[in-house]
């Protein structure tokens, strides 16, 4: 008997790691933080939030989402960034529990059609049972985060930050960036006081971008 | 006494273990650690104030909202409590909370001084002894309305919606000298017209003689019978929080200003410290926060304007407080409902759009801080009672109320089992009429207070009206966790005005 035990549960040891592990495209750029399942979960559910097109015209894929979610796990706290992981491996792997409609419907996420994977969000959101919606919403969040951050959407919109002049002020005296040494301070008393002269003028909606966000030429 | 020259130490200054003398050791630097720092300094005391986080320059400020928190903020700003799940923040930087807020000013109104009174037997807490508190501060930090060449149409707009139906406005106090309208309060002033803790009070508590030690954690506090003895911990290593060297802080006053989430742990570490009354990590409350966000006919531009500039206390007996708001784009959308190409097209509308909050004073609703076994993140719960749902309830029909007069042609009021867009004021009528569960509604638990209470009775509180903990002769607590009950406004210059009261009281035992 034992034979058929060690059998069943080397099959299904095999299921899941193939489920867990492989299949996944590795991305153009190295991955920082994210792993490959977890940057094609991130990537498949930006598609299908943010399509190509319609009023704004860059997709989740173009505006790089999948970068800016390795990005915010790498700067997250270790505690914060695992709950994070578990976020995306529920998105991934929820299909299991709550098929998505149409035929294969417990693949994992990332595998699904996009017209599945909008089923699926769409039902998550509007969902009765709390979790679901919170699970929909946290993720949401994260890919809108990502979505937003990217200037290739914040500048259609005229919502780009813009380039302001910094004031140097007495703190600029006495604290140094983070990471650096007081030594590297270089701001003297005679700036302070030179910049509390300039005034202070409402932002002008037709001055230029911060250098970030200013269209590549 | 001679003050030694003032002096301020970053990680790269830490080379080893250390040890500190000081007459008055504070903990955390955010506005009330600040004003408690600076004024005893002033007074002839040697001062040593810790924060855990760096100081931030404009360098360090990173435009994207998320990012920004998870800078920023403790656990990365994702911070939530349990039970009724609510996101919640705690700023670690130097100046604390006051580096990403929106540098909200309100005195608290008498009526909230009187049911502290009345409930609280505390005598001597009364909105006119506290105003020449307030004014100090105020004096200080140059805290004036919002002027109205930098309010922006998003703001200017509230104020339209709330004239047209004849409900009161004003334009916001802030600590702000020179404000350019960048609408970037929540994510450091790149204008450095914010008049944050790390621009203000902080160089002014150096220059007094203060030292300030930042990227340094207080683990414990230290003490011996009812007498405090100062402050252990260990040097931070900025934006990964990895622990190195451990210092020490002797000092014959300690105050906690670490915040209403972190004091109580601090407490709870130091073998249950200050807790005879049972009260340390208690009657955590919150002012949740709703918004509706408003799509106008015409490009409002939000982000040009004060990110918090007008203001109504209209129905501040009522429960609830409302206010303008702006933040990065992306925190704002995350609320906008839909997919595809339907949350596209919402999106678009941005530039049209504003977003108007309310904060409701939930004190019926409490919760607790507990510490974990490991490190100082607290284990927050908390439980919204079903009556301060209905003030939210209440609160969300008239900022429908208000968009509609304004000029909006549809709101998003964003609460789930409502329509997603909704756009005349009698559609808007199910916000009034369909009563909504805690779980309807996406909140936030902006302001923090209650867990080490201020009580005339030391059996049921922590500490009394000077900031004194009932059992320990020299422990003061100055932060809002003091409060014995939320106060229906912004807290921050209450809270500062409480401790400017308490560095005068330690100033004469010292």
């Amino acid at each position: 008997m034992a034979w058929v035990f060690l059998l069943v549960a080397g099959c299904v040891a095999i299921v899941a790691a193939r489920r867990l592990f492989f299949g996944y495209a590795a991305p153009a750029q190295p991955l920082a933080a994210l792993r490959l399942g977890e940057y094609a979960v991130v990537q498949a559910a930006a598609n299908a939030v943010y399509p190509p097109g319609g009023a704004l015209e860059a997709s989740g894929e173009q505006a790089r989402v999948g970068a800016y979610a390795d990005r915010y796990l790498q700067a997250l706290p270790a505690r914060t960034s695992t709950l994070m992981r578990l976020l995306f491996f529920a998105v991934e792997h929820g299909t299991l529990v709550f098929a998505a409609p149409g035929p294969g419907g417990r693949r994992r996420f990332s595998s699904l059609a996009t017209e599945q994977q909008v089923a699926l969000l769409e039902s998550w959101r509007t969902s009765r049972f709390f979790p679901l919606r919170l699970i929909f919403t946290s993720l949401r969040a994260i890919l809108t985060m990502g979505y937003f951050a990217s200037p290739e959407v914040l500048r259609p919109l005229r919502l780009a930050p813009y380039a302001i002049e910094t004031p140097v002020r007495e703190a600029d005296l006495l604290f140094p960036g983070i990471g650096q040494s007081r030594a590297s301070i270089r701001h003297t008393a005679a700036d302070v006081a030179a910049s509390r002269e300039t005034s202070a003028t409402p932002l002008d909606p037709d001055g230029p971008l911060h250098p970030r966000f200013r269209e590549r030429t | 006494m001679t003050p030694p020259a003032g002096d301020v130490r970053v990680f790269a200054d830490y080379q080893g273990d250390f040890t500190e003398e000081a007459d008055v050791v504070v903990v955390g630097s955010g506005p009330c650690g600040a004003v408690v720092a600076k004024e005893l300094a002033c007074a002839g005391a040697r001062v040593v104030l810790l924060e855990e986080g760096p100081p931030f320059t404009p360098d360090d400020f990173e435009l994207d909202g998320a990012l920004s928190m998870a800078r920023t903020m403790r656990e990365g700003g994702l911070r939530a409590t349990r039970g009724y799940v609510m996101p919640t923040m705690q700023a670690m930087a130097l100046g604390g909370g006051s580096l990403v807020n929106s540098a909200i000013c309100v005195r608290a109104p008498e009526s909230v001084f009187a049911r502290w009174s009345e409930g609280f037997a505390l005598e001597h807490t009364t909105r006119a002894e506290l105003d020449p508190h307030y004014d100090a501060v105020s004096e200080f930090l140059g805290i004036a309305p919002t002027p109205e060449n930098v309010q922006g149409r998003r703001n200017l707009l509230f104020k339209q919606g709330c004239d047209a139906l004849g409900i009161s406005s004003e334009s916001i106090a802030r600590n702000v000298r020179g404000c350019r309208g960048s609408g970037e309060c929540f994510t450091g002033c790149r204008s450095r017209a914010k008049q944050s803790m790390d621009l203000s009070y902080i160089p002014a508590a150096i220059r007094a003689g203060a030292r300030v030690l930042t990227s340094v954690q207080a683990q414990e506090v230290l003490h011996e019978g009812d007498r405090a003895k100062g402050v252990v911990g260990q040097v931070v290593e900025p934006l990964t929080g990895r622990t190195s060297y451990r210092f020490r802080v002797n000092a014959k006053i300690v105050v906690l200003a670490a915040g209403v989430m972190a004091t109580p742990v601090l407490l709870q570490k130091s073998g249950n410290l200050a807790n005879r009354s049972g009260q340390v990590g208690e009657n955590l409350q919150f002012h949740p926060g709703v918004a509706i966000m408003g799509i106008f006919p015409e490009r409002v531009e939000p982000q040009f304007g004060a990110t918090q500039g007008y203001q109504s206390l209209h129905y501040i007996e009522e429960g609830f407080k409302l206010e303008t708001l702006w933040a990065p784009p992306g925190v704002l959308a995350v609320r906008l409902p839909g997919f595809g190409r339907e949350l596209k097209d919402r999106l678009a509308e941005l530039p049209y759009s504003a977003v108007w909050d309310a904060i409701a004073s939930c004190h019926r609703s409490l919760g607790s801080v507990r510490a974990r076994r490991r490190g100082l993140d607290p284990l927050l719960t908390y439980r919204l009672d079903p009556e301060d749902v209905k003030i939210m309830n209440r609160a969300l029909w008239v900022l429908a109320e208000i968009f509609f007069a304004a000029g909006a042609k549809k709101i998003l009021p964003g609460v789930h089992g409502m329509p997603d867009e909704i756009f005349s004021l009698k559609e808007a009528e199910v916000l009034r009429d369909r009563p909504l569960k805690p779980t309807d509604i996406v909140t936030a638990g902006n302001h923090v207070f209650c867990t080490t209470r201020m009580h005339g009775d030391p059996d049921r509180g922590v500490v009394d009206e000077d900031g004194k903990c009932h059992d320990l002769e020299n422990l003061y607590i100055a932060d809002t966790g003091i409060f014995p009950q939320c106060t229906g406004v912004n807290p921050m210059l209450t809270g500062m005005a409480l401790a400017h009261r308490t560095s005068g009281r330690i100033a004469e035992h010292l």
